[in-house]
């Protein structure tokens, strides 16, 4: 099934990601686009409602915003980073060796509409996030949900989803209910 | 004069305990000093006390440079993070840093210090303006993949202070960072570990080496890795751990072939052992006289000292081949006896102006030398004699040495040689190449140079301090030091930007002035209008209400904090990084500035010279070379005037000006001799070859005043010869074996005696056993 999510780089997806944290009273809703550019390069680009460019390539992350100056720092100073990166880029590799490598993997649903739950193996990983989940429709997924540690949960709606009108505060349930195909409206 | 069996055992029993005591005494009354302060001269320019205050002690030279590599990156950091945590558990070292400097390691009760140490409010103010522009962007940071880093972070401090404070806190210019401990750019775990003891120290840069290695070993997984340490710390382990094999194995092999020629010589293995307890006499009573004298002694003092102690095994050599056939052993050593003590006088006479040169180390040399010469003397005079064996073989039956003694009487003597050789000598010594005098005492325990190269490699990585550079500033004041260093930082930062050094690491960066401390302090807002501006700021901003409470909370507590001075810092985890930059000195203070990477050091030199005064450049290694050169212009003021002093007492004690003449043209020419073929071989010559010279010459004494006595008959000529070659033989084993040595300081003193031995033999010879044609000049 990972092997069916393969993509072919050079490929550019626009995203809508919604962010639920203990700190925010509400979610923080960003609009971009992602990039991926090969087995071990990535770029997400924010467009609103600020403008943030990050280039992962290299085992390197540049940060660019706004007028200034790019702040760039080595992926291996956080390996939490470093191996969410490679789970994503694995996934999106269709690599699944390598996805089985770094998580323990789990599938459930209908080919219509699946789940794929990824664990983290390495320790230090399991310090941050305790599981990203993708949500997906055939050979198409449509949402990458990660569940940190804290509790705090970032949802990327991707493809056919990504262009969804949400409300200003959307709950965690409405998404959910989004990304397993479930009309709310 | 019948001695009984029984009297000459109960004085050799007697003798012997009592170099027993003695030996006992020395050992618990005498403390090794390592520190290169008591060998050097008193300091004189501002520069020399400097070093003799930092010498070894300076933060660069008490770094080690630790990597860990050969397993997984995994395995080195969590390896790197728990050697971190056991050292600094351990009395050998400072402290130990493998990664950014960590705010969470300060504790609570330091953090609110952040707003006075942090530069933030130089530049800002906590108005709504600042902090709403600080809050977007910690928005944004929550929606970039360093949010699960960050967000720990957030309610206490949402203008990330703590995070400038790590980044100014780490070394200017620090290893990459993996998984949260350095790593060099071939994925080697990097650390460095500041040591208590000075870095010249054997003694406790050994221990503190071994307990790290020990740290190492004892964690689980090390055994898959490697561990690799440098810096001047290791070095001076490493170098004096080299040396010392090398002069133990080159000691044991020349100890065999000694006792070897002595058998063969006197075929006795009990004369052997009973002269060898005059020279020990001699030797323990120097070092018990240092410890009565002062209680302790540098180990180069000491080394010097049992070189210059080499002249002693003339003593009995002389008693054992100068014993007549029939002749009692007393009866010998008294018709030896004034040449001998005229020998050992003129050399006691002459070390006492060591005594007087004023320079520590050399009192020392002075106090032991002479007190194992007149031991070693008096115990060849009025022991020796009456327990040595009273069969024994005349020397002057020697097979042999008859017909050599034929063939030295006919060797031509052309008086116009010796002057030749002085004018050939004085031209070569004119005309040779090299400079005379080698300043750098480190060129003769050179460390090898792959571990140098690997030294700077690891240097480079870590972007560890120059151990050759500190930029020191001067105050009246610990605040005043930390006042300037403030005016100096933009200057700096300046002078790395064109290149002329990669960093610099000024006491100001750890803790600022008071004064700067005051106006951060006055710009913290009250609880009530930061409450405002924040509420103000964050209208718009989707952070939960009341998240910053204990933001608020902590500028609160840092607006009614005490300013911090240097003595209460020093309690703070990093006290110990600030208390190795900030020394009191005299009724002043000193600030001394690490610098890494210098390429220009006549820019920084001239950036010190400017305008400012009380900041200098402090080139270590310059400093030190000074410093032996005043040694070295002692040493030549000492030697001259023991030259003057052995002059006067062989004249008087010979009553005769043309018998001293004979006894001092040899051994004047011979040391001459020796500086030409080293200087003509572009040898430079250091404090080493000096002592070398030194007792070559004390030899080349004996030499010449025993071939110019008078002879009552060809028999005891013959003895002379016997005598002088069997000391010539043993002196050229000994030091010809250390002149073959790897290592310079031991080539250094092997060939000057080596030289100067055959030398002077020669030139005895030739020059003072003039006598028997009866026509000399």
């Amino acid at each position: 099934m990972v092997a069916s999510l393969k993509r072919a780089a050079p490929s550019r997806t626009a995203y809508t990601e919604i962010r639920f944290s203990g700190l925010l009273d509400r979610p923080l809703i960003l609009h971009g686009e992602l990039e991926y550019l090969g087995p071990a390069e990535l770029g997400k680009r924010v467009n609103t409602p600020y403008r943030e460019q990050t280039t992962i390539a290299n085992g390197e992350a540049t940060v660019r915003r706004g007028e200034r100056a790019p702040r760039t720092f080595s992926l291996s100073q956080a390996p939490e980073l470093e191996g969410f990166l490679r789970g994503f880029a694995a996934l999106l590799g269709g690599d699944a060796p390598a996805l089985a490598r770094d998580f323990e993997l789990a599938v459930s649903g209908a080919a219509a509409n699946w789940q794929l739950t990824l664990k983290p193996r390495d320790s230090r990983l399991a310090r941050r996030i305790s599981a990203i989940e993708v949500d997906g429709a055939n050979r198409t997924p449509r949402c990458f949900r990660t569940r940190d540690v804290d509790g705090d949960v970032s949802i990327l709606l991707v493809d056919t989803l990504a262009a969804t009108q949400l409300p200003t505060r959307p709950s965690q349930p409405q998404i959910d209910a989004l990304c397993r195909g479930i009309k709310t409206r | 004069m019948k001695r009984t069996r029984a009297l000459t055992l109960l004085l050799l029993g007697t003798w012997l305990l009592t170099l027993i005591a003695i030996g006992a005494f020395a050992i618990h009354g005498l403390r090794i000093s390592t520190d290169l302060r008591s060998f050097m001269p008193p300091p004189r320019t501002a520069d020399q006390k400097l070093l003799m205050d930092q010498i070894g002690e300076g933060p660069g030279s008490r770094l080690l440079l630790v990597a860990i590599e050969g397993s997984a990156e995994a395995d080195l950091a969590e390896l790197s993070r728990a050697l971190a945590a056991k050292l600094r558990g351990d009395a050998h070292f400072e402290q130990v840093i493998n990664g950014a400097f960590d705010p969470a390691s300060l504790g609570d009760q330091w953090l609110p210090y952040r707003y006075l140490l942090s530069p933030t409010l130089d530049s800002h103010t906590f108005d709504a303006t600042y902090l709403r522009e600080q809050l977007e962007q910690r928005v944004e940071d929550l929606g970039s993949p360093a949010a699960t880093l960050l967000k720990p972070l957030l309610p206490r401090d949402p203008t990330l202070e703590t995070l400038a404070l790590a980044e100014r806190w780490s070394p200017p210019k620090p290893p990459a960072l993996r998984d949260g401990v350095w790593f060099s750019s071939e994925g080697v775990a990097l650390l460095l570990a500041e040591t208590r003891g000075a870095g010249f120290d054997p003694t406790t840069q050994g221990a503190a080496i071994d307990a790290l290695e020990n740290a190492f070993h004892a964690l689980p997984n090390a055994n898959a890795a490697k561990l690799t340490i440098s810096g001047p710390g290791y070095f001076t382990v490493l170098i004096n751990a080299k040396t010392r094999a090398e002069a133990d194995r080159i000691g044991a092999v020349s100890t065999i072939g000694f006792v070897l020629l002595l058998l063969l010589a006197y075929r006795s293995v009990a004369s052997l052992l009973l002269a060898v307890l005059s020279v020990a006499s001699g030797a323990l009573a120097g070092v018990a006289a240092l410890a009565l004298a002062f209680g302790s002694a540098h180990g180069i003092t000491l080394a010097f000292g049992f070189t210059l102690l080499g002249v002693a095994q003339e003593y009995p050599i002389r008693l054992l081949s100068h014993r007549r056939a029939g002749e009692d052993a007393l009866t010998s050593i008294r018709a030896l006896w004034p040449l001998l003590a005229t020998a050992i006088a003129s050399a006691a006479i002459a070390y006492l102006a060591f005594f007087f040169s004023g320079v520590a180390g050399l009192q020392q040399l002075a106090v032991f030398t002479i007190a194992g010469l007149v031991v070693a003397g008096l115990t060849t005079r009025y022991l020796l004699p009456r327990v040595l064996p009273t069969r024994f073989r005349d020397a002057a039956d020697t097979p042999g040495l008859a017909s050599a003694a034929a063939f030295i009487d006919r060797l031509p003597r052309p008086r116009w040689l010796p002057w030749l050789l002085t004018a050939l000598a004085l031209v070569v010594l004119w005309r040779a190449p090299g400079p005379m005098w080698q300043n750098d005492l480190a060129a003769l325990t050179p460390v090898p140079q792959d571990l140098l190269l690997r030294d700077a490699k690891l240097r480079g990585e870590l972007g560890a301090p120059d151990v050759r550079y500190l930029l020191v500033l001067h105050g009246a004041d610990a605040d005043a030091v930390l006042r300037l260093s403030e005016v100096l930082q933009p200057e700096l930062d300046t002078l790395v930007k064109q290149g002329a050094l990669d960093a610099a690491e000024l006491p100001s960066r750890y803790l600022p002035s008071l004064a700067t401390q005051r106006a951060r302090q006055a710009k913290l807002p009250d609880r009530a209008t930061l409450e405002v501006a924040l509420s103000d700021a964050s209208s718009d901003q989707p952070f939960r209400e009341g998240l910053f409470t204990p933001f608020l909370g902590d500028v609160e507590v840092a607006r009614k904090l005490p300013l911090l001075t240097p003595t209460e810092f020093a309690r703070s985890p990093l006290g110990a990084r600030l208390a190795s930059m900030l020394v009191k000195q005299g009724d002043g203070w000193l600030g001394l500035a690490t610098l890494s990477g210098v390429h220009d050091a006549a820019a920084l030199s001239a950036f010190t010279e400017s305008p400012h005064g009380q900041a200098s450049l402090l080139d270590l290694k310059a400093a030190s070379e000074s410093l032996v050169v005043a040694y070295r212009e002692r040493i030549l003021r000492a030697l001259g005037v023991a030259l003057g002093l052995l002059a006067l007492t062989v004249v008087i004690a010979l009553r005769s000006l043309r018998r001293a003449w004979h006894v001092l043209a040899p051994m004047s020419l011979a040391t001459l001799l020796v500086l030409v073929v080293e200087r003509a071989s572009g040898i430079s010559l250091s404090l080493f070859h000096l002592v070398a010279l030194t007792l070559a010459a004390g030899l080349g004494l004996h030499y010449a005043l025993f071939f110019e006595r008078p002879v009552a008959d060809a028999a005891e000529g013959r003895r002379t010869l016997h005598a002088t070659t069997v000391c010539v033989l043993s002196a050229l084993l000994v030091f010809g074996m250390q002149a073959w040595s790897s290592l310079p300081v031991l080539r250094a003193i092997g060939l000057t005696v080596a030289l100067g031995v055959g030398f002077h033999f020669c030139l005895s010879i030739l020059m003072a056993r003039e006598r028997k044609d009866g026509s000399e000049g």
